[in-house]
């Protein structure tokens, strides 16, 4: 596997990067496509792994695919008919759980490996299995498969014990075909929710309240054909801007929705960047001292578990000590190591980590533990002396699209090599 | 560091912030939204419910436009159109 070299302290980024679409969203939107016996259209797609093994998958089922350009995938799902997914493509991302819901909802029965991805610690889908078991669903998990049996479902009152993105999309999924009203309180509230209700609702689908922590889910007969535009994807926003801070550069993001990014161009501002925000753009401008803050993750609005790693990077330089709390997933300073090499002061008690700031990084050898925490190796790489060589990328790849050339466009030097 | 000043900057004066007004912004909104196949009601009610930009489409800057007013002032128009609909039936 090719590993990632990365030179550090050649110039601040600085320059336009535009921003891909969601993976998020995009990871949840094709598995949707396959409740509808009828070609959809979906664009804005982000050229990244996850979405290249999804449509594999999906293939493997038995659904058309076609690449119309790039970025905008036709998706005919009127052929599908196995309902169990491959486990040598399943195992290799977590969203594969999102055709649960969509089998489900098709067909009332779902065959899928228990999924892999990044490992964040335990990311249990047990409030997945609680509201398809609410509606009726029976549920087995064995030999590495959940086996879901659903032919009667019926709408249900189903409150989730915490806030998951995941298992709000995979009931919504499950209950837009059918009978009855099914609600979902404590809803996670992420634009990504959104975005897969808005291509829902744009094939004949009946659900309310997406964004909000109530979402109402009206059973349909059918759906119908669909042209759908994926959201920007303000993981990867924030991740520009977080890498243009800590250059100390001047990166202008284009196509973003600055409201997704409101709790990072405040800590940004708080840290004593310059952010500028205009109707589908944001600045950033760095400052080579950044000021120690606090950091809290939380589901949406609250400041995205994603750019942790990232912000952690930025607040190694920052004057003073800054406390980050991880609220979302208990296994996420895997990369804390890693950054240690590199020279970063972290101390990790629990769920919470404390930076000393006013560090010079290193370059070094690290491996990318995660999708994000790769990311954030590479700002690291970035404001490092030296050179630094990621392996492990492929998790990079899974969700960041062409990063290699949009930071080599802002003046970095990233290179793959063997 | 390199100042926000060093940029080139477009100002927009205040009179120009404020002609933006509601029955407009439903106008250009609504229109987008039909044209890509959205239901204009679901997504409208959708993005005063929650905030959430994402229900609004980017096609004909539609997503932007609805930014540029608050959503109470939104709000505050379609339930005194609808009252002044019902004033004229009564």
């Amino acid at each position: 596997m090719p590993r990632l070299l990365v030179r550090g302290r050649r110039q601040p980024l600085s320059g336009t990067v535009k921003i891909s679409g969601a993976k998020n969203a995009a990871v949840a939107i094709i598995p949707a496509a396959l409740l509808a016996a009828a070609p959809v259209r979906i664009e804005n797609l982000p050229d990244i792994n996850d979405i290249r093994i999804l449509v594999e998958i999906i293939a493997e089922l038995g659904v058309q695919v076609a690449w119309e350009t790039p970025s905008t995938l036709l998706i005919d799902a009127s052929t599908l008919r196995k309902v169990r997914a491959p486990y040598e493509l399943v195992k290799k991302m977590r969203a594969s759980y999102y055709l649960i819901g969509a089998l489900v909802g098709r067909f009332g029965r779902a065959e899928v490996p228990i999924p892999g991805g990044c490992d964040l610690g335990p990311r249990p889908i047990d409030q997945h299995i609680k509201g398809l078991a609410g509606m009726g669903a029976k549920i087995e998990v064995e030999h590495g498969l959940v086996k879901v049996e659903g032919k009667r479902l019926q709408g249900a009152n189903i409150y989730l014990d915490i806030v998951s993105v995941g298992a709000t999309i995979n009931i919504m999924l499950a209950a837009v075909r059918t009978k009855g009203k099914t609600v979902i309180e404590n809803a996670a509230k992420e634009p990504e929710i959104v975005d897969v209700a808005n291509f829902l609702n744009a094939m004949g689908a009946h659900v309310r309240g997406a964004g909000t922590d109530v979402i109402k889910v009206t059973g349909v007969d059918e759906l119908f054909s669909a042209t759908h535009c994926v959201i920007p994807d303000r993981i990867e926003a924030g991740t520009y801007m977080i890498a243009a801070a800590a250059s100390g550069g001047n990166v202008l993001l284009s196509d973003v929705i600055p409201k997704h990014l409101e709790p990072v161009t405040a800590k940004l501002r708080e840290m004593g960047m310059t952010v500028d925000v205009f109707d589908d753009q944001i600045r950033v401008i760095g400052n080579y001292e950044p000021q120690a803050v606090n950091i809290k993750t939380f589901p949406y609005p609250g400041f995205p578990t994603d750019l942790q790693s990232l912000a952690m990077v930025l607040l190694t330089q920052a004057k003073g000590s800054s406390v980050i709390s991880e609220n979302v997933f208990e296994g996420r300073f895997k990369h804390v190591d890693e950054l240690k090499r590199m020279g970063a002061c972290v101390k990790v008690e629990g769920r919470t980590a404390i930076v000393t700031g006013c560090r010079r990084l290193s370059g070094a050898p690290v491996s990318a533990t995660d999708l994000r925490a790769g990311a954030s190796f590479i700002i690291a790489g970035l404001i490092a002396q030296g050179e630094t060589v990621i392996s492990e990328i492929e998790h990079i790849y899974r969700g960041y699209e062409k990063i290699c050339e949009k930071l080599n466009a802002l003046g970095a030097e990233l290179e793959e090599i063997d | 560091m390199v100042s926000s000043f060093d940029q080139t900057m477009k100002f927009k004066r205040v009179a120009e912030e404020e002609k933006y007004q509601a029955k407009d912004v439903f106008s250009v909104v609504y229109g987008a939204l039909k044209e890509k196949g959205y239901n204009p009601l679901n997504q409208i009610v959708g993005y005063l419910l929650s905030g959430d930009p994402a229900y609004i489409t980017s096609h004909q800057n539609a997503r932007v436009l609805i930014r540029k007013l608050e959503r109470d002032e939104l709000l505050e128009e379609l339930v005194a159109s609808y009252l002044r609909e019902l004033e004229k039936q009564s």
